[in-house]
């Protein structure tokens, strides 16, 4: 498969090799409309520009691989293309389950990915202080010896609990946590705490599993929050936007006008935190007139009772008063979506991590959609499947019988035990009630940008012996590390083809496109080398082929028809309404979906969701709110220069234009804001796309490390600003809890200001 | 019949994610600072609330009756059988003319090839069977390209379908790019 490139050594960079060719492109060009008008051959790549003039051998055709874009969580189809070792372009696959035949902007800006001048390109031992950059390459042996002897110094001394793993998802993601079984520390906290960890329980506890949304068929969907254009999820984004051409009532609550606000029916500014009022009065009414789908009530749930008196006291009245929502308005969405049912979704959204009551928000969601009957139903949220693929046959470790640090089935019981609470864990480490954890491991993750209150982040790593980062970027979170070891970019590796549940599930593959640019490794390599040298070599006796071969034994295709198509389903349509066939038993206490949660009353918790109004904001001070633009995923990409090219928003703070007269700051100028958890600057947009008592602080920006591109320090660090809150059932980081000062800074208003070139529409 | 080349755009569909754009500068080793294609929006319309915010996609129109053909002094430019307006990158001596005459501003001087570059609809692609990259990859489907002499195309079925506008069709440049207005 690699023939065109196997005369090279993979290690030496391609575009330099290139780059030292002497041709012209002017004379490729020529040929290649002259010569063989019928062949497709790929033009040169951008990156070339900034090496010099290169040339393409035109004998070599073009070669297409197929694999699964990484740049975000979606697993979405690419075919890459491929000429003598270099990517040209990556095209989506046109009949991908998740995907839907699409690439977005990141996905398609995946060789600048590739070939990203900052990459990290050998493993890096720190030689200074701490943070202070100083760093001298080194080998992988060296790098590894050097880990391996300061994590078993600290098994000695603390034992293996004194080594915590944080980590976020990903293909390679298991190599990693099988290194922290094996070793046997309880420490591994996950990114779900910093995203669905409210919505997954909500969800979960009331259908006994997290659907998908047939919303080919949806004819009314109410997303609160979920900003779906420009926070793509697959294949939920694609659906719905393809639906924009008004065969689907969309309506939007947002306290900022998303651009998926603009694209909806009706949008609702929503006080931020008060969604929960607006979701109890929609049951109200509901219930109140009887427009419930009784039927389904009766065969499929439990719990409707207590449910029809509990929202009897949430009115659209009183909702209104909390929610800002006019009440006339939440009767007439409650009923049209009543009686659009049930080909209608009331989305649960993704990132659920916004105040401390959002799990009850979430329940709130699933409720209204279970007693309209809106479930296993064309057009309504539809449970997902999942194809099942075996694996190779692992020596499995020990049990761990050390507790997590967190204290995590006390203040959380009905958490994700696996995946643990950042929050709390950094707590236990702050306040010292665990001096055991001493070390700490990072794959592919950043949690100075990720988790709140970066102050506290940094403190509780300055109180770390010993910090590894892996990861493709100098990430702030590398910067701060001990040790940071390079792995390959997702089209330099091959991961071991994984199982996505999904209405229609697929598996999907991921394989090497190129050879590696750099001295880069994949992480299943990276610890099966560290396992080597800590004595747990045995726990990783298996080699990726051997999961492809496991995985295809399972299937009814080869591994060779796997990778030649980039993904495997069993089905071209869901199948829908299997839970509603007779004898079906939902996953939850009662085996019906549960309008009353029994697990949450034996938990002490809410049985039915119950309104909390948030903290009010101070005099002066605005709701902080954070999210992102389809442009870059959370903190990375911003490192993108075709990205930041095209990015019409930037890093800029939004501001109401009430707020901006009473600070007196002009649009284009940068401002302090201030929070009792930190301070920073950014530049600002005025506009009324965003209520007057909010301010919209991007995710993303203002990255510290100097080994990124200066595009990427632009702006604000929100984690410098967002408090530490959590979401009471699940631990859930709270981000949108924040109150935000925001002042003019001295020099901060700029005469020259050139506000962002965007094309206007000229008819 | 030969094939005629046009698109159609939906703006109601586009939601400015700029997977065209960017699919365009990978297909088109497009120079970092320019672009064949954008995705162009309106300022915000109304008031708190009630606000509205539209996007349009577009490139190169592909006239049927184009300045930047007439203007060209060297006969670099020329509209195709099939409707696509192409440069002759060997023929083009990078004077402009035909960028002061595009009424879209469609074209942009490459800095390293000194020709005026512009959209093609991917000639090498569609040449080969396949959508323009931007096309392809659009997730809502916002973007579509098609013959409009064949009466089963998806473009033809869009133009019977819908009202559809063109953009500053009193220059007269009788452009094939048709959008479905928001």
């Amino acid at each position: 498969m690699f023939g065109s490139d196997s005369s090279k050594n993979g290690l030496i960079d391609v575009s330099e090799e290139l780059a030292r060719k002497n041709f012209s492109r002017r004379r490729f060009l020529q040929f290649g409309s002259a010569g063989a008008a019928t062949l497709t051959f790929a033009p040169l790549l951008s990156f070339f520009s900034e090496y010099g003039e290169a040339q393409i051998d035109p004998g070599v055709l073009e070669e297409s691989i197929r694999s699964t874009c990484a740049l975000c969580v979606n697993k979405c189809g690419l075919i890459a293309r491929v000429h003598d070792g270099v990517v040209h372009k990556l095209d989506p696959i046109p009949d991908h389950p998740k995907s839907r035949g699409m690439l977005c902007a990141r996905g398609n800006s995946g060789i600048k990915v590739l070939y990203d001048p900052n990459r990290l390109k050998s493993p890096l031992i720190r030689t200074g202080p701490r943070g202070a950059g100083q760093w001298r390459q080194a080998s992988w042996e060296e790098a590894l010896d050097h880990i391996a002897k300061n994590l078993l110094e600290i098994r000695q001394k603390h034992g293996p609990e004194g080594v915590m793993f944080s980590s976020t998802e990903g293909f390679q993601e298991h190599f990693f946590l099988s290194f922290a079984e094996a070793w046997g520390s309880p420490n591994v906290v996950r990114h779900p705490t910093l995203c669905l960890a409210s919505m997954i329980n909500g969800t979960f506890n009331t259908f006994g599993s997290v659907p998908e949304f047939d919303f080919a068929n949806s004819r009314y969907v109410i997303m609160a929050g979920a900003n779906r254009f420009e926070s793509l999820v697959t294949p939920d984004s694609v659906d719905l936007m393809r639906n924009l051409d008004g065969r689907t009532k969309i309506v939007v609550l947002d306290p900022r006008f998303t651009i998926t606000a603009s694209k909806a029916h009706e949008w609702l500014p929503v006080k931020p935190g008060t969604d929960l009022a607006f979701a109890l009065a929609m049951l109200h009414v509901i219930i109140g007139e009887g427009r419930q789908d009784q039927e389904f009530i009766d065969r499929y749930t439990v719990g409707f009772e207590e449910l029809a008196d509990h929202v009897k006291q949430y009115s659209p009245e009183w909702a209104q008063s909390e929610c800002g929502i006019d009440a006339k308005r939440i009767r007439k969405i409650a009923r049209e979506f009543a009686d659009a049912a049930p080909r209608v979704v009331f989305y649960p959204g993704r990132r659920s991590s916004w105040t401390t009551n959002d799990t009850q928000f979430r329940r709130a969601i699933a409720i209204v959609n279970a007693v309209v009957g809106a479930w296993d139903r064309p057009g309504a949220s539809v449970p997902k499947a999942k194809i099942s693929i075996g694996e190779p046959d692992i020596f499995p470790p020990d049990d761990i019988e050390v507790a997590r640090c967190d204290a995590l089935m006390e203040d959380f019981p009905l958490a994700n035990k696996k995946d643990g609470t950042y929050l709390g864990v950094r707590d236990q480490i702050l306040q010292e009630k665990d001096n055991h954890i001493r070390a700490w491991m990072i794959y592919k993750q950043n949690p100075l940008h990720s988790v709140p209150e970066s102050r506290k982040t940094l403190e509780m790593m300055n109180k770390l012996d010993f910090i590894v980062t892996i990861d493709t970027m100098p990430s702030d979170t590398a910067w701060m590390s001990d040790v940071i070891l390079p792995e390959s970019v997702y089209l330099e590796r091959t991961d071991p083809p994984h199982s996505i549940s999904g209405a229609v599930p697929l598996v999907a593959v991921r394989q090497q496109v190129v050879k590696p640019r750099f001295d880069t490794k994949p992480c299943l390599d990276i610890m099966k080398s560290l396992a080597e040298r800590v004595d747990l070599g045995e726990y990783f006796d298996y080699t990726v082929d051997d999961w492809f071969d496991a995985a295809a034994s399972t299937l009814p295709v080869s591994v060779e028809e796997l990778k030649r198509k980039g993904f495997y389903t069993d089905r071209e349509l869901p199948e829908i309404g299997n839970t509603l066939k007779d004898g079906f038993r939902f996953r939850t206490k009662t085996g019906k979906i549960e309008l009353r949660s029994q697990r949450y009353a034996d938990a002490g918790y809410d049985p039915l969701p119950v309104y909390r109004p948030q903290t009010p904001l101070p005099n002066g001070k605005y709701r902080l709110l954070t999210g992102r633009t389809a442009i870059y995923t959370h903190s990375s990409l911003q490192n993108v220069s075709w990205l930041a090219d095209e990015d019409p928003d930037g890093p800029n703070v939004w501001i109401h234009p009430d707020a901006a007269s009473r600070h007196g700051v002009r649009d284009g100028d940068t401002i302090g804001l201030r929070t009792d958890y930190g301070e920073a600057q950014a530049p600002v947009k005025i506009t009324n796309r965003i209520r007057p008592d909010s301010v919209f602080v991007p995710h993303g920006f203002g990255h510290t490390s100097p080994g990124l591109h200066e595009r990427s320090r632009r702006g604000a660090r929100s984690s410098d600003l967002i408090g530490t809150f959590q979401d009471e059932i699940t631990g859930n980081a709270a981000m949108h809890e924040t109150a935000v000062e925001i002042f003019p800074v001295p020099g901060g208003h700029h005469e020259e200001h050139i506000p962002v070139s965007t094309r206007r529409v000229g008819r | 019949m030969a094939p005629r080349y046009i698109m159609v755009i939906d703006n109601r569909k586009c939601v400015r994610c700029k997977a065209c754009v960017i699919a365009c500068r990978a297909e088109n080793d497009v120079p970092d600072g320019y672009s064949r294609n954008w995705i162009a929006e309106t300022d915000v319309r109304g008031q708190f609330p009630n606000l509205g915010l539209s996007f349009e996609p577009g490139q190169c129109m592909q006239c049927a009756n184009p300045h930047c053909v007439r203007v060209c002094p060297v006969g670099a430019t020329d509209r195709d059988e099939d409707g696509v307006i192409r440069v002759d990158a060997d023929t083009c001596i990078g004077c402009r003319y035909c960028m002061q005459a595009c009424p879209y501003d469609a074209r942009y001087p490459h800095p390293t090839k000194g020709i005026a570059d512009k959209c093609d609809f991917c000639t090498d692609r569609i040449r080969a069977g396949r959508e323009p990259a931007c096309v392809e990859t659009c997730p809502s489907r916002a973007r579509v390209f098609g013959d409009i002499n064949d009466p089963q195309s998806e473009v033809s079925r869009l133009l019977a379908e819908h009202r559809t506008s063109r953009r500053k069709v009193e220059a007269g440049t009788e452009p094939q790019v048709y959008y479905i207005d928001e």
